[in-house]
Formats: structure tokens, C-alpha cells, sequence
């Protein structure tokens, strides 16, 4: 039992760098790309309000698998391809950002009135009173949803497996089918989700603390 | 913020409408024809497929009846094996029919029919995906697994392989405009594509330490990798990229099979009296030509030439 | 919500409107263009041609997706139907006063929604076969998805039950209620009320799941997908025209919680999944302004 975690620790933790590697970057480029596509739901723009509305509709409904197997099969045959890491990225973050844009658009929505109206007031524009009133004030309302759209990337990013992309659930099924010691790898890996999941928990209770309007 | 009832009732409408259009566009869809002629994956021939099961020879009632596995197999009146079912040639699921067929299939069904003497040889497919084949087998799930199944001396300590029924070469795919890759030597450095489960990635890290090889699930993904251009080259057995490139001119099966793969038929290995009798029945239909019938309806439709000898029973380690 | 827009800008005067006009334009002149370019893409590749669809509407392949979409119907019902009633228990449970069994529950809830459900299904898949556990095809896919979404279900539940006031457990105690009586008659039937639209959203992500039938082989909308390309090697029409039923269906039932919530809202006047009917601490375990549990998974 020890010797099989020896011997494959490698694969492993390279599975586990992996998961978040992924993670990370369809955080973050999901929370900016939601951003974006709150923006443009929210804007006086007609077309954007459309785009950002197809957009939201299209991502949060379609499976991510089914999402994963269109980037990876499909892309290329528009000309782009893209390696299949990049594809388990950009499909997650595809996916998230759509729930990134609600989380923004409702902490726009909860931030109160009277601040857009003395923004108004002050002579601030459209994009002004957005950028420096309206969206600080929102992160706060944000920061939990943000979580769990965290949480809901490094488990989603699991499905990369069925893609090919050696990230943890690939790896543990990959060595534990090699090793015949396939519940102690799956035991081990559930327990790395659990803690990624915990420290994002926690990150997000700091940064809430941190944001809170001192009063 | 008060929300008219007018509004909601408008998304309601909405809302049904949708469905409505939704149900009717399928109907619609529904009626259109139904032209078959896109199942390029299905190239057995069924007719002689269906004749070749029922002329298949059936086992004597007293050697089934003396062979504790095979005699539980004829009381349940249907063989359980384990296989594909997107497995181009060997055990593919025609979407159409529903019926699954190909050379593995029919074995199945011929040994099926040698056991309970039923002219259609019923059985309960389990679909296998990549390494539940051997537990599939060891936890009784299954009487027999019939998967394009590699003889491995590993595989064979975990389960009991009867045959090899068929030797396999592995042949490399590339795009029809590729010249550099003509042989198994230009792998090496090369982006692999190959199925999951098959013991191909073991034999281009030999021949090829270079190769970088992606495994996918089914022939479909790695042909559309290779297609994509996300691989170079896609290595599986020859029958399989033949029956590719006979449907699409832009690729192309180069060289000659590079590896020797010898199919068994998994068995449990706690009865013993499982692996003697499949091989028995291997034994028949090679004799009486069904083996040769049946390649010749499947892998046959599109490897030219007569049926091959078939390799020589326990020829293999592990078998 | 409806008033988002009318808050962050002033109604528009001729320069404005100018502008917005201009932007408008430019905008559209942009998506059209992108549209257009994806179009030129997709048609100079060759996957528009009519006969790369054409199979997808013939009534052998209409039949083989109707076969997976009622394989699909049939996971989420099971799954919903065992993980709800399963999810409220293990609510009322960790919002419970017995130190054991809200420990238990607590744990359960905490480590099945941090592991990923594939993670799960390769267990039932690979693993337990191994110590004598081995289900059939179809519950070793949607045994996983009850497991993990049974404590997905049960959070939602919860913050219904945070967010409704105490009042209500104090009158109906102090009405000779017993504990067991309150929970039943009185708590959990406002606190579902609450989040029935998010609960409604997890079907959605129910249905999600159940494409992890790709995976195990269990004939559901993904693995019918995945047969239909390997037949007929059209593996990027197959897929697109799987993924268009997932967003219809899904999108129709993202459409009911949205509905249903209005019309909560209106009866009770309270904002349903979560928010609290009078004062207290806002229960932010869901999202107050639209249907976005937190704990839901954004796959």
C-alpha cells in the first residue's frame, strides 16, 4: 500500500498540479469574463444586452461535458485548435462565466439605489459610476457566490478526465487501475477536493471579512 | 420592485409556446425520412451475419451438461458477455436497429448458440469500458468477454483467456496529404492518438519512446483527433483504420501491421472448466468454416482477401 | 432587478441617445461580423453541409436520441427522487439540536459536496466491484449523483430553514408544539417553499450529471450521442445536436424557477431562496437576487 503511493507520487501530485493549474485559470478567467458579460447586460446597448443575455442562457444551460467534447473536437474544425489542457481551461471558464455574470449582475443589483443616484449626481458616467461605485461595492455581496463558483470550477475540472487531461481524477483512476489499490487513490484524491475546496471556503471568509464596510 | 402578474403570465405563455414549437419542430423532424445511409460505421453484412449464427454448430447436450460453467449458461438460456458497443468491425451498435454486430459480437452469439442450441444465439451484452473487463469477469458480471481483448501474461493472472481467435496488427493512420510518417520508426516524436484499454500505447512506448500518445475512449474521438489535426498519426489494429479510410478519402492507412496482438476470450479463472470449454467450441467453429463465414461478413467487408488462418489455440503466454 | 438598468443610467437625452444609437450600431455591426466569421469558418470547413445534418432528423436516428433523452429523464427522476426527500433529512439533521447526528450529517454534507461526482462514479465503477459491491450500469451512475447531490440539496434546504424567522419555531414551541412537530408542520414546509426555485435549478444540475452516462455506458443522451458518431463519423453534429436538447430542456427549467420565484415572491413578499422575511442575518448560503444557488456546480 505504501510502496503504490511511492512508487506513484509523481503521477500523483502531477495530477494534483494539474487540477489546480486548471482551476485557477478558469477562475479567474470566468470571474473576468463574467464581469464583462454582466457589463453587457446591464448596459444601455441593446446588442450587448442580447449577446450578454444568449451568452448566459447558452452557458449555464449546456452540460459542461458536452461543452468539453464540442471545444475539443469541434474548435478545430474552425481552425482553431487548441491543446487539450487549454480546452478543459477554456470550457470551464466558458461555462462558470455565465454563473460568474449572474453572481455580478445580482451583486449589482443588490447594491442600493440611492449610491447609482448620487453617483448620477456627481456627474459620474455610465462606466464610471459602475467601475468606482457600484461594482466595489457589489464584490462584497459577491465574495460567497464567488466561492462556490470556486468550488464548482476545481470539481468541474474532474471532467477534463474524460478528455484525456492527466489531472487528479485521471491520474488516481489511471494508477489505481495499474496498482489494483484503486479505493486508497480515490480515498486520497476525494481528500485533496475536499481540502481545495475548504482553503477556497476559507480564502473567501477572509476576503469577506477584509471587504466589510467597518461601521 | 412590483412585478406585474401580466409579466408572469406573458413567461408562462412564453414558456409554452416554446415547448409547443419545440414539440412540434420535433414531429416535424420526426417525419422527415429515413435515408440509413450515414451509418458508415456498420459495414457488416447482416443478412449472411444472421445465416452464419444460425448454421453455427451446437455443442453435444452431454458436454454441456458435463461442464459445470457452460451448464449454468444453458439454464439461464442466454450467454452474458461483456464488449462494445462502438466498436467498428467487431461490436457496434447499429443506432437503427439497435442490433449490435461485428466479429465479436458474433462470436458471442456463436458460442451462445453452441451452449443453449437457440438458433439466434441470445446474449446480455455489458458494455466494457477501459479496465473493467478483468473485475467484470472476476466478480461474475459476465460469462465471457469478447472486447478486442489483448492476451497479456498481466491480464492472465487476473483472469483466464481462451483462444487467441484472432491476431490483430496494429497500422498507423494519418491524413491522406501526410508523407513524412510511412512507417512505425517516423512515430517516434510524433503526437499518438489510440484507444483506451487497448495495448497499443504499450507497444508504441517500445518501438517509438518518443511518441506522445493521447488516449481517447472510442474510434470517434480518435479519428476526429486525428482528423483536427490535434494528432499526427492514429495507431490501432489495421481492420479498424481500413474501415476509416474506406469512408473518407482524406485519410490513409500506411505500412504494414507492425505488432503481433493476439484476441482472447476472457474467462474466470476460479472454474477451469470455462477456458477448456470455450476453446472446445474454438475449436468447432474454426473446423466447420463459421469462423472463417463470419470474418469474412465483418472484418472481411473491408480487408480484401480470404479469411486468414486463425492463429493456433494457447500459441500465446497468458493464454 | 427589472430596475437595474434604470438605476446605474438617467433616461437618456438627444446627446445620449446619440450615443447609445451610434454604439448600438457599431455593437451590432460587430456581432454580426463575429457571427458571420464563425459562420465563414464552420461552411468553409465543410461542417455545415446539409448532409453532415441531414442523418440527425431521419427517423431511425430521431428514435435513438428519443431512447437516450428518456435514459436521461429516467436517471434525473431517480436521482430527484431519492436525493431531495434524502437532502431535507440531512438538513433537519445539522440544523437539529442532537450533537451526534448533526455531526454526522455535517460531515456527510461537507465531504460529498467537495468531491467531484466523476470521482464518485469511478469508484462504483472501478473500485467497490472490487470488495463485492457491483450495481447495474444504471446505479452505479446515479447512486454517485444522489450522494453528492443529496448534500447539495440539503445546504439549499438549510438556508431555507436560516432564513425563516425564529418566530415562527418560538410560536409554534410555545403553542405545546413538540420539536419533531414543528420541524414537520411548521419549519420545513415554509423553509422548502422558499428555495423550491433553486431546487428547481438543481434538477438542472441533476440533469448535468446524468451525462456522466458517457462515461459508464449508460444509453442516455451523451452515450446515444456518442454511438450516433461513431456510426456515422460525425462525431461534431453529433455532439451539437445533443448539446441543443441539454440547453432546451435546461433552459425551459431555468425558466419555471424563475417563474416560480416571482410568484413567491408575490405571495409571501419575501425574496424566496434564502433571504430572510424579517430582519436577522442574510442567509447568503444562496444567491438573494436570482436563481444561483451557491452550492450549485457550475457543470
Amino acid at each position: 500500500m505504501i510502496t503504490v503511493l511511492q512508487d506513484n507520487l509523481g503521477a500523483l501530485w502531477q495530477g494534483v498540479l494539474t487540477t489546480l493549474a486548471i482551476t485557477a485559470l478558469a477562475f479567474l478567467s470566468s470571474v473576468l469574463l463574467g464581469t464583462l458579460v454582466a457589463v453587457f447586460r446591464v448596459s444601455p446597448i441593446p446588442p450587448l444586452r442580447l449577446v450578454g443575455a444568449v451568452y448566459v442562457e447558452i452557458f449555464r444551460n449546456i452540460p459542461l461535458l458536452a461543452l468539453l467534447i464540442l471545444v475539443a473536437y469541434g474548435l478545430p474544425e474552425v481552425g482553431i485548435s487548441l491543446s487539450l489542457f487549454t480546452t478543459a481551461v477554456l470550457s470551464l471558464a466558458l461555462v462558470s462565466a455565465a454563473f460568474a455574470c449572474e453572481t455580478v449582475r445580482a451583486g449589482i443589483n443588490g447594491v442600493p439605489v440611492g449610491q447609482a443616484e448620487a453617483a448620477r449626481a456627481l456627474g459620474l458616467t455610465f462606466t464610471q459610476s459602475l467601475a468606482r461605485v457600484i461594482l466595489p461595492q457589489a464584490l462584497r455581496t459577491m465574495v460567497q457566490p464567488l466561492v462556490n463558483i470556486f468550488i464548482g470550477v476545481a470539481l468541474g475540472s474532474s471532467l477534463a478526465a474524460a478528455v484525456s487531461v492527466g489531472e487528479l481524477t485521471y491520474q488516481a483512476q489511471q494508477v489505481g487501475n495499474r496498482t489494483a489499490e484503486a479505493m486508497l487513490l480515490f480515498g486520497i484524491s476525494a481528500l485533496v477536493y475536499v481540502v481545495i475546496a475548504l482553503l477556497g471556503g476559507g480564502l473567501g471568509s477572509v476576503l469577506e471579512r477584509r471587504l466589510a464596510v467597518r461601521r | 420592485m412590483p412585478t406585474p402578474p401580466a409579466l408572469t403570465r406573458r413567461q408562462v405563455l412564453r414558456l409554452s409556446a416554446t415547448l409547443a414549437l419545440a414539440v412540434a419542430g420535433g414531429s416535424t423532424l420526426a417525419a422527415c425520412g429515413n435515408d440509413k445511409s450515414a451509418l458508415t460505421g456498420n459495414q457488416t453484412n447482416v443478412s449472411d451475419y444472421d445465416k452464419i449464427i444460425a448454421g453455427g454448430p451446437v455443442a453435444e447436450a452431454a458436454a454441456v451438461d458435463g461442464n459445470a460453467w457452460a451448464a449454468k449458461i444453458k439454464a439461464a438460456g442466454t450467454l452474458k458477455t461483456g464488449g462494445s458497443d462502438a466498436g467498428p468491425l467487431f461490436s457496434m451498435k447499429d443506432p437503427s436497429t439497435g442490433k449490435i454486430t461485428g466479429f465479436d459480437a458474433g462470436l458471442a452469439q456463436l458460442l451462445s448458440r453452441y451452449i443453449t442450441g437457440k438458433a439466434d444465439g441470445p446474449i446480455a451484452l455489458s458494455i466494457t469500458t477501459v479496465d473493467t473487463r478483468e473485475t467484470l469477469i472476476q466478480n461474475g458480471t459476465v460469462d465471457t468477454v469478447f472486447a478486442t481483448y489483448s492476451i497479456t501474461p498481466a491480464r492472465a493472472k487476473k483472469v483466464a483467456f481462451a483462444g487467441p481467435y484472432y491476431r490483430s496488427g496494429d497500422a498507423i493512420m494519418v491524413k491522406s496529404d501526410n508523407t513524412t510518417i510511412t512507417s512505425v520508426k517516423d512515430l517516434d516524436g510524433k503526437r499518438i492518438a489510440t484507444q483506451q484499454g487497448s495495448t497499443t500505447a504499450d507497444r508504441i512506448a517500445k518501438d517509438a519512446p518518443g511518441a506522445k500518445v493521447s488516449l481517447f475512449p472510442d474510434d470517434a474521438q480518435c479519428l476526429a483527433a486525428l482528423k483536427t489535426g490535434r494528432v499526427d498519426a492514429y495507431v490501432i489494429d489495421q481492420g479498424i483504420l481500413i474501415s476509416n479510410a474506406s469512408t473518407d478519402t482524406t485519410l490513409k492507412v500506411v505500412g504494414e501491421p507492425f505488432s503481433d496482438d493476439y484476441y482472447g476470450i476472457g474467462v474466470t479463472r476460479d472454474d477451469p472448466s470455462a477456458k477448456e470449454f470455450v476453446n472446445a467450441w474454438l475449436t468447432a467453429i474454426e473446423a466447420d468454416g463459421s469462423w472463417a463465414k463470419l470474418w469474412k461478413a465483418t472484418i472481411g467487408t473491408v480487408v480484401a482477401g480470404d479469411a486468414p488462418a486463425p492463429p493456433k489455440i494457447g500459441s500465446v503466454e497468458g493464454s | 432587478m427589472v430596475n437595474t438598468t434604470r438605476v446605474l443610467f438617467d433616461e437618456p437625452g438627444p446627446r445620449a441617445r446619440r450615443r447609445i444609437a451610434l454604439a448600438t450600431v457599431v455593437a451590432a455591426v460587430v456581432v454580426l461580423a463575429v457571427l458571420f466569421w464563425a459562420y465563414r469558418g464552420l461552411d468553409a470547413s465543410g461542417q455545415l453541409a446539409l448532409a453532415r445534418w441531414k442523418p440527425f432528423w431521419q427517423q431511425w436516428a430521431v428514435a435513438f436520441l428519443l431512447q437516450g433523452l428518456w435514459g436521461t429523464l429516467l436517471v434525473t427522476l431517480a436521482s430527484a427522487l431519492v436525493a431531495f426527500p434524502a437532502g431535507t433529512l440531512l438538513a433537519v439533521g445539522r440544523a437539529g439540536r442532537r450533537r451526534p447526528l448533526r455531526w454526522v450529517c455535517t460531515a456527510y454534507i461537507e465531504v460529498f459536496r467537495s468531491v467531484p461526482t466523476l470521482l464518485l462514479v469511478y469508484v462504483f465503477l472501478f473500485a467497490l466491484p472490487g470488495v463485492g459491491l457491483n450495481l447495474s450500469i444504471f446505479w452505479k451512475l446515479t447512486v454517485p449523483i444522489i450522494l453528492i447531490n443529496s448534500a447539495v440539496i440539503a445546504e439549499i434546504v438549510r438556508a431555507g430553514i436560516k432564513a425563516l424567522d425564529r418566530g415562527q419555531t418560538e410560536a409554534a414551541l410555545a403553542l405545546g408544539m413538540t420539536t419533531g412537530a414543528t420541524v414537520r408542520r411548521v419549519v420545513l414546509p415554509q423553509a422548502v417553499r422558499l428555495v423550491i426555485p433553486t431546487l428547481v435549478t438543481q434538477l438542472v444540475a441533476l440533469l448535468k450529471d446524468s451525462t456522466l452516462g458517457y462515461v459508464v455506458s449508460y444509453p442516455e443522451l451523451m452515450k446515444q450521442a456518442n454511438n450516433l458518431a461513431n456510426n456515422t463519423k460525425l462525431l461534431f453534429q453529433a455532439f451539437v445536436v445533443v448539446s441543443a436538447i441539454y440547453i432546451v430542456i435546461n433552459f425551459a427549467l431555468t425558466r419555471l424557477a424563475t417563474w416560480l420565484e416571482t410568484r413567491i415572491r408575490q405571495r409571501t413578499g419575501a425574496r424566496p431562496g434564502g433571504a430572510p422575511v424579517a430582519g436577522g442575518p442574510v442567509a447568503t448560503a444562496v444567491d438573494p437576487v436570482h436563481d444561483l444557488p451557491t452550492t450549485v456546480a457550475p457543470h
